[in-house]
């Protein structure tokens, strides 16, 4: 297990907005249910493109697929703002806690929720 | 053809030329990808063109009676009432949803509050420098992007601050420098020039940085002996030269410096460190600008301040507003609410699962023109028109300049405007 620090951000390329308006649920999945790391961090890890992350802290847990970018600083993972984001997110003091969140880290081959089963967690019975 | 602005994002464009017949748009020159994907939203597969109600565990489609009526239900079994969004709405509509709010004993916020409505918070006690982007144009000479990834989330903003020629400057680009301060290479950063500086700061070290630009800055001549938060000394005095030298220098403040452990320190003090540079600056100063994604998330705060004195937080108790601090956050986190009513926003996709939870716990009403993660668990969906497209409207760019949004077609199905749509549920309320 590796902690690193989690920031949110929004993207152009995987946008949730435009994912609701205009995809599915797996376009959703795909585009959304992503952690982005620097390579270096990918092969620290002994990652292969099979394995998922899983993040883990105070505020939840959260099964993501990998994408390496050299852009991202070592330590760090980027996620699109999302609900698979939202796992992993909080509140410190009344306030929204979506930048240097710090989570741990680790290789998992358990499947990454769907849309509809992050809906259902949610969702009043 | 016709030019009409642009709903995309708070840069509210308005040079987009557009080809309609009055049914159809059959062509949009100019716009960004944003842009685009504002006016493809009115044949969108997600659209809502019908009211839903959530009825066995799924959203079925109903009447505007039904749904309408479901609504005053829920509305009047509550207590607490919550009202949310707005900043995809014009200040119309954002008016509406305070009459609203005060007709209901209701507590209202915008998205400005989570975004950079908690900048202008801050402001009120130490004051802020802020400027227009035509100023920026004709003539900026100084470019920062402080946690902020303009070229994504404003796509067509550096087009036009940075790569513009000024009517006061006969030179453009050329003479423009762009400092961009992150600690991800993110795409604003392909437009770096050779004048240019890009400072990848360790993560949440913002304040260090400043605190070092403001202790240098209080001394005479003096330059940084050695590096802070991941930046050499020889940026931090390039740097600083540009800050003091510049002759209309701005910063746009990005969400990056929006972190809440730090964050009233981080904003406090850099607005400081502007104020701080110019009583010093002889020739030139630093204004401000706030980079907000939603086209009109400057439109909540002109409408409630001036009226209430507050920016956002609007607590109505008998029609008379109440003395608050409270903000949508603490409202869901404290469970101080017993309904909700969601306007033009998806609060499930952004705020964290404990929110959600809990805002889900609730009934919950959503007016918005499309499907989204907040729309899947709403006991009521509204749907209304897309506004800057199907409904007009005063909105707010984000240099606080105000652009009448046009309505250039009619809507589907009579589909209502926000306003109107909020204008019915306080007329049906007044008569049950």
């Amino acid at each position: 297990m590796v902690e690193m620090v989690l920031n949110t951000v929004r993207m152009v390329d995987f946008d949730q907005a435009r994912e609701h308006t205009f995809g599915d649920d797996k376009s959703l999945e795909d585009n959304l249910a992503i952690g982005i790391i620097n390579p270096q961090d990918f092969k620290k890890m002994n990652l292969t493109p099979n394995l998922h992350l899983k993040l883990n802290n105070r505020f939840g847990e959260v099964i993501v697929k990998i994408k390496e970018n050299k852009k991202i600083p070592q330590g760090l993972i980027l996620m699109p703002v999302s609900i698979w984001a939202n796992q992993v997110s909080g509140t410190e003091r009344n306030e929204l806690s979506l930048k240097n969140i710090k989570v741990d880290v680790e290789l998992t081959k358990e499947p990454i929720l769907s849309f509809k089963d992050l809906i259902k967690k949610i969702k009043r019975p | 053809m016709k030019k009409v602005p642009c709903s995309g994002c708070s840069l509210l464009c308005d040079d987009i030329i557009i080809k309609s017949d009055g049914l159809y748009i059959d062509e949009v020159i100019g716009a960004c990808l944003k842009g685009k994907e504002r006016f493809d939203q009115i044949t969108a597969k997600n659209r809502i063109l019908a009211p839903l109600i959530h009825k066995n565990g799924q959203l079925e489609k109903v009447s505007w009676d039904e749904a309408l009526n479901k609504t005053i239900e829920l509305i009047k079994d509550s207590e607490k009432p919550l009202l949310y969004g707005f900043s995809n709405s014009s200040c119309e509509a954002q008016l509406k949803g305070i009459e609203l709010a005060k007709t209901i004993n209701g507590f209202i916020d915008s998205n400005a509050t989570i975004c950079q409505g908690k900048v202008l918070e801050i402001a009120k006690e130490t004051g802020i420098t802020l400027t227009t982007i035509t100023e920026l144009i004709n003539k900026a000479d100084l470019i920062i992007l402080w946690g902020a990834n303009a070229a994504e989330s404003i796509p067509r903003l550096l087009n036009k601050v940075l790569f513009s020629r000024g009517k006061y400057r006969m030179t453009g680009r050329e003479i423009k420098t762009l400092i961009i301060v992150d600690p991800v290479q993110t795409a604003s950063f392909n437009v770096m020039g050779v004048r240019d500086l890009s400072l990848f700061i360790e993560p949440n070290k913002d304040l260090d940085l400043i605190r070092a630009l403001k202790e240098e800055c209080c001394t005479v001549d003096s330059f940084p002996s050695e590096g802070v938060a991941g930046l050499d000394s020889d940026d931090l005095k390039r740097l600083l030269m540009h800050l003091s030298g510049t002759e209309n220098g701005v910063i746009f403040i990005g969400q990056g410096l929006l972190s809440p452990q730090i964050e009233s320190h981080v904003i406090k003090e850099l607005l400081e460190l502007i104020q701080l540079i110019n009583l010093k600056q002889q020739k030139g100063r630093i204004s401000v600008i706030l980079l907000g994604g939603h086209f009109n998330m400057t439109g909540f705060d002109q409408v409630s301040l001036p009226i209430y004195g507050k920016n956002g937080g609007l607590q109505f108790n008998e029609g008379q507003l109440v003395d608050t601090n409270d903000t949508i956050i603490s409202k869901i986190e404290n469970d101080d609410f017993d309904c909700s009513i969601i306007v033009g926003t998806d609060p499930i996709s952004h705020l964290p699962y404990g929110l959600s939870k809990k805002l889900a716990s609730r009934p919950l009403i959503v007016i918005d023109n499309r499907k989204s993660a907040t729309s899947h668990i709403a006991d009521v969906v509204l749907p209304t028109a897309i506004t800057g497209i199907e409904a007009g409207g005063l909105c707010y760019r984000l240099d606080q300049v105000p652009i009448e949004l046009k309505k250039i077609l009619n809507p589907p199905s009579k589909i209502p405007s926000d306003e109107e749509l909020l204008s019915q549920i306080i007329e049906k309320l007044e008569k049950t």
